[in-house]
C-alpha cells in the first residue's frame, strides 16, 4: 500500500509524491479547501431560554474574510504535508499547520475562545521542540532527510526519532480538543471550523505513514 | 540513556551528516540537550502566570534548536532557519492573542519626536544610506536602505496610507520567487536570475523594514 508511488514530482534527492493511500487524503484536503472557497458562513441561532423566541447572530465580514483566509491557507499546508517527501518539511507543515489552526479560532473575539485559542498556542509552541528535534534526531543519525532515501536504504530511523515526532504531532493536531471546547458551542465560525478537524486528522494519517515508512 | 544506532546505520550511507569521530560528541551534546528540555519542560510545568509561560516556552524552543544545530553540518544551518521562523511566528502569534485577550491592545498614536534635529537631520542621513544600500543590493543593501527610510520616515508625521509600500514589498517578492524559477528551469540565464533576486530582495527589505520607522500605533500600519 505504502510503496506504490502514483504521481511523483522530484527535486533533486527529495520526492514529492502520492502513493495510493495518500492520494485519498489529498483529495480529501483539496474538497475541503474548494469548500471553505465557495462557502458562506453560517450564522447561528440562539434560542432565548423559557420563550420560544430565538436570534441569530451576524457574522462581520472581516471575520469572515479572515477565517476563509486562514482556513484555505491551512488547507494548502495540509496538502503541503501530505505531499512532501522529506521529513523536515513535513515537521514544518506541521507547525503552520498549528499556527493556521490558532488563526481561525482567535479571528473570534470572545474571551473563553481566546482563552482556549492562547492554551491552544501554548501548546503547539511546546510541541515544535520534539517535533524538530526528531526530525534533527533522524537526519543525524540516517544521514538524509529524504522519505525515499530512507526507504531505498532500508534504514530504520532510531525508535526515539519516530516517538519524539509522534508527540509532534500530537501537539499540533491537538486542535480539535481546544475547538471542541471553545468554538462550536460558543460562536460563529462554521463551516471553515471544519479545516480544523481535518487539518490534524490528515495530519495523523499522514503521520502514520511516515512512520511506518522510515 | 538512550542509544542511538549511529554506528550500524552509518556505513551503509551514501552521505553521513554525522562521522564517526564525532559519533560520542554527538551523544554527549545530545544527552546534555536532552537534559536541557526536561529542566525547561519540569520549568514550564511549576509556572502559572500566562506571560511568563509565554517566555520559558520560548525559551524551550531554543532548546529543540540546540537538537537541530547538533547534526553539526550546513544542513543544521538550513534547517535552524526554518526552525528559528516558525518559532519567532508563533511567538508573535500568542503575544498578539494574549494582548487581545487582556484587552492591552495599544489604540491610542504616540506622536512624533518633535525636536528640531528630527526635522534637518533624517532626509540626509536617510538619503546617504538609502543610495548605499541600492548601491550594495541584495539583503544587506536592503537593510541599509531600509535604516536609512526608518530614519526618514520616524521624524515625519504620517498619515497617508501605506498599503502602496506593501503592494511595493510583494510585487518585490514576486520577483525573487521568478528568480529561484529561472535557476530551477533556465541555469543558463544565471545572471539575469542574480540580477532578478537581488534587486527583488532590496525592493522587499527595504519596503518591509522602513514600514517599521511609521509604527505609532495608527490604523493604517
Amino acid at each position: 500500500m505504502f510503496e506504490q508511488r502514483l504521481i511523483q514530482l522530484p527535486f533533486g534527492d527529495i520526492v514529492h509524491s502520492l502513493s495510493g493511500y495518500t492520494v485519498v487524503l489529498f483529495a480529501f484536503a483539496v474538497m475541503f479547501v474548494v469548500l471553505a472557497i465557495i462557502s458562506l458562513p453560517e450564522k447561528p441561532v440562539d434560542i432565548v431560554f423559557g420563550t420560544d423566541g430565538y436570534y441569530t447572530k451576524e457574522i462581520p465580514v472581516d471575520l469572515m474574510k479572515f477565517q476563509r483566509f486562514m482556513a484555505i491557507a491551512c488547507g494548502i499546508a495540509t496538502i503541503g504535508a501530505i505531499t512532501t517527501g522529506d521529513v523536515f518539511n513535513f515537521t514544518l507543515f506541521a507547525a503552520f499547520i498549528g499556527i493556521l489552526n490558532v488563526g481561525i479560532v482567535a479571528a473570534v473575539k470572545n474571551k473563553p475562545v481566546l482563552d482556549a485559542a492562547f492554551s491552544y498556542g501554548l501548546v503547539i509552541m511546546m510541541a515544535t521542540v520534539p517535533l524538530f528535534a526528531g526530525a534533527a534526531i533522524i537526519g543525524a543519525t540516517c544521514g538524509t532527510l529524504s522519505i525515499g532515501e530512507l526507504m531505498k536504504a532500508g534504514i530504520h530511523a532510531p525508535i526515539v526519532a519516530k516517538l519524539f515526532l509522534l508527540v509532534g504531532v500530537l501537539g499540533e493536531g491537538m486542535a480539535p480538543f481546544y475547538i471542541g471546547k471553545a468554538e462550536i458551542t460558543r460562536s460563529p465560525g462554521a463551516p471553515y471550523i471544519l479545516m480544523i478537524h481535518v487539518s490534524s486528522l490528515l495530519l495523523f494519517l499522514r503521520a502514520v505513514e511516515i512512520f511506518l515508512m522510515v | 540513556m538512550i542509544e542511538y544506532p549511529l554506528e550500524t546505520a552509518l556505513p551503509s550511507q551514501t552521505f553521513g551528516f554525522v562521522s564517526f569521530s564525532q559519533v560520542s560528541l554527538y551523544q554527549i551534546g545530545i544527552t546534555i540537550a536532552f537534559v536541557a528540555i526536561a529542566i525547561a519542560f519540569s520549568a514550564i510545568v511549576r509556572e502559572k502566570d500566562d506571560i511568563h509561560k509565554m517566555l520559558l516556552i520560548d525559551l524551550i524552543e531554543i532548546t529543540g534548536l540546540v537538537v537541530i544545530v547538533l547534526i553539526a553540518t550546513d544542513l543544521a544551518e538550513a534547517l535552524i532557519l526554518p526552525g528559528l521562523v516558525v518559532g519567532i511566528a508563533e511567538i508573535m502569534v500568542i503575544s498578539e492573542l494574549w494582548l487581545a485577550k487582556e484587552e492591552l491592545q495599544q489604540k491610542h498614536s504616540v506622536r512624533k519626536l518633535d525636536i528640531e534635529v528630527m526635522q534637518t537631520a533624517p532626509p540626509i542621513i536617510g538619503l546617504m544610506l538609502a543610495v548605499y544600500g541600492i548601491f550594495l543590493t541584495g539583503f544587506s543593501g536592503g537593510l541599509i536602505a531600509a535604516l536609512g527610510l526608518m530614519i526618514f520616515f520616524l521624524g515625519k508625521n504620517m498619515d497617508e496610507r501605506f498599503a502602496a509600500v506593501e503592494n511595493a514589498a510583494g510585487y518585490a517578492w514576486a520577483l525573487w520567487v521568478l528568480a529561484f524559477l529561472i535557476f530551477m528551469f533556465i541555469p543558463s540565464q544565471w545572471f539575469l536570475a542574480v540580477m532578478l533576486a537581488a534587486v527583488g530582495i532590496l525592493l522587499k527589505v527595504m519596503a518591509k523594514m522602513s514600514l517599521v520607522g511609521t509604527m505609532r500605533g495608527l490604523n493604517n500600519v
